[in-house]
């Protein structure tokens, strides 16, 4: 859409402050404990009509107006793409016959409690409304952009708009009708315009990955009140990758485009106050650990080979980080990847033409 | 019949009402003109519900039957701008149904309009009293049909065919199910407008 866009940097610069709060109060790992829980009272997110919302700085690299002129109509209208909104579970023993070990789930532990979210069920309903380790949360997928994200969203519910921008999925909160873009995570219409949505971190990984790293998880069943033909993915396959999710083809124009990597090259993204990063995938299953800097500030991104995915930590002290077997030795003590004693960001997979088209001032560690 | 009378015939209304009416019947009534079109209506129903995903062959799946919690308050429900929820979903043992009654509402008008166009194709083909249509009539009309068949997953449909949208694109999605009932609905007009029904025989 933008031939030269830039980042908005003296807002980022004044977000510097609470921005560096959020990741100490994320200190000692990526996973378990939720950030909005451990927060000073100074910064608790505010909850305004029972959504939360942070005080948080992202990239913000189109205005309001700009992302309002690029949304698109996806075909379905609001909520045609049905949440779950009282989902169902099943042990790990016992799970949905879809459900191949080698097939996708997004998988999340908040409070110590640990779920699984198919790919091959939210493609047919890319939100679903959910309780866990007694947190109201939703866990968003958008197959387009191939991004699961979680969002807390306290007494509200988040459904689908039926819209898209830069081919991602434009949610909405049932309550203010707000518009939220998933990527973003930025109100973009409606009484939180301007606002960040609070999040969480959600895990992409196998199912056989997951159950093996958590055999005590529960994953989501076919009923979800809807009928869908489960078991059959509109765009493509993952298992093995094919389709859309292989090919270089994208339903609309992408925002912004680079060709460093395919367009569906898949890259751990993470964004906060210092900018946007990205780190290719198959450049951090090679690696192990993979260093970079965002405005200066010194990030490290590690490899966890058990679910094949990666964690961002922001490493101001420049610590000592290596790659030891399954495990990542900071300044000679080893941890597991999702422990590290470092500022963890969230980070998620996205596709490199999603994540580019929102953020082209992106840097890419590899 | 003269060129004169056909001309008359095509200016005024009611005429080729009774004259769409007229052929209609004698799709019906003629064996080989109802097979033909009761052949295409059901093979475009099924393909009209393959497209918009209501139908799938799922060997995979064992035989079952699953209802909706309230399925008649949520017959109306849509998922697209002319696509509807299903309600129930039968599984065979090797296809898999998603009962959308709208849906097949929806299919069925389409597909019964086409069965009639080609039905009235087929008696201009074999049947010389038929006057100046053209085999292609028909499926030429069916064409519009066959793209409002993609109306409710239009995106998906340019998914598989790589083709990348634009918002005009998508908005004539919305379109494209209107559209092909009129021009179904014209086509049969002039269709049956170009047979002299007196002449056909039965």
């Amino acid at each position: 859409m933008r031939e030269s866009p830039t980042t908005d940097g003296s807002s980022r610069r004044g977000f510097l402050g609470s921005a560096a709060a959020v990741g100490l109060a994320a200190l000692a790992g990526c996973l378990g404990s939720p950030d909005i829980l451990d927060r000073e009272s100074d910064d608790k997110p505010a909850v305004t009509n029972g959504l939360p919302t942070a005080d948080r700085s992202l990239p913000q690299e189109y205005t309001v107006e700009e992302l309002n002129d690029a949304i698109l109509p996806g075909g379905p209208g609001q909520d045609g793409i049905p949440s779950v909104d009282d989902p169902q579970f099943a042990s790990a023993d016992d799970p949905p016959e879809n459900l191949d070990g080698g097939d996708p789930i997004f998988g999340v532990v908040l409070n110590g409690d640990t779920k699984a979210y198919p790919q091959y069920n939210l493609v047919w309903h890319e939100i679903v409304n959910d309780v866990v380790g007694g947190e109201s949360v939703a866990v968003t997928y958008c197959p387009l952009t191939g991004t699961a994200q979680g969002f807390y969203r306290g007494e509200n519910e988040l459904g689908v708009s039926g819209r898209l921008i830069n081919s991602n999925l434009v949610m909405f909160d049932r309550e203010t009708e707000t518009w939220w873009p998933q990527i973003l995570a930025l109100g973009i219409r409606g009484p939180h315009e301007g606002e960040y949505v609070e999040e969480f971190q959600v895990n992409w990984t196998s199912w056989d990955r997951w159950r093996e790293q958590y055999p005590e998880t529960v994953v989501l069943t076919e009923d979800t009140g809807h009928i869908r033909n489960y078991g059959d993915d509109p765009y493509g396959e993952y298992n093995p990758r094919s389709g859309y999710y292989e090919n270089e083809n994208t339903l609309f124009s992408p925002l912004a485009t680079d060709d460093r990597f395919r367009m569906k090259a898949v890259v751990i993204g993470a964004r906060n106050a210092d900018g946007a990063m990205a780190v290719p995938k198959d450049s951090l299953r090679e690696q192990a650990v993979v260093e970079g800097t965002m405005s200066e500030t010194p990030y490290v991104t590690v490899y966890d080979e058990v679910l094949d995915t990666g964690y961002v930590y922001r490493n101001p002290e420049e610590r000592s980080v290596e790659a030891d077997g399954g495990s990542v030795v900071v300044d000679g003590d080893p941890y597991d990847p999702d422990a590290l004693p470092l500022e963890c960001e969230i980070g998620f997979d996205a596709m490199w033409f999603a994540w580019y088209g929102y953020y082209p001032s992106t840097v890419v560690h590899e | 019949m003269s060129t004169i009378d056909r001309l008359a015939g095509r200016l005024n209304p009611r005429l080729r009402i009774e004259e769409t009416r007229a052929a209609m019947l004698l799709v019906v009534r003629r064996y080989d003109s109802l097979a033909t079109a009761t052949i295409v209506t059901i093979g475009y129903l099924v393909a009209f519900l393959w497209a918009v995903g209501d139908l799938a062959v799922r060997p995979d799946v064992a035989a079952g039957l699953i209802v909706v919690d309230d399925p008649l308050g949520r017959l109306f429900d849509r998922t697209g701008p002319a696509s509807f929820e299903a309600v129930a979903m039968v599984d065979t043992g090797f296809v898999r149904i998603l009962v959308s009654p709208m849906n097949v509402a929806i299919g069925l008008l389409l597909a019964t309009l086409v069965g009639i166009n080609l039905g009235l194709t087929y008696l201009a083909v074999v049947q010389p009293s038929a006057c100046g249509i053209s085999a292609g009539s028909g499926l030429l009309a069916s064409f519009p049909a066959l793209l409002s068949g993609t109306v409710c997953c239009g995106p998906v449909v340019l998914i598989a065919l790589g083709i990348q949208a634009s918002g005009l694109l998508l908005t004539m999605f919305a379109w494209l199910l209107p559209a092909g009932i009129l021009l179904l609905l014209l086509s049969v007009a002039y269709v049956a407008g170009t047979i002299d029904t007196t002449g056909v025989t039965t």
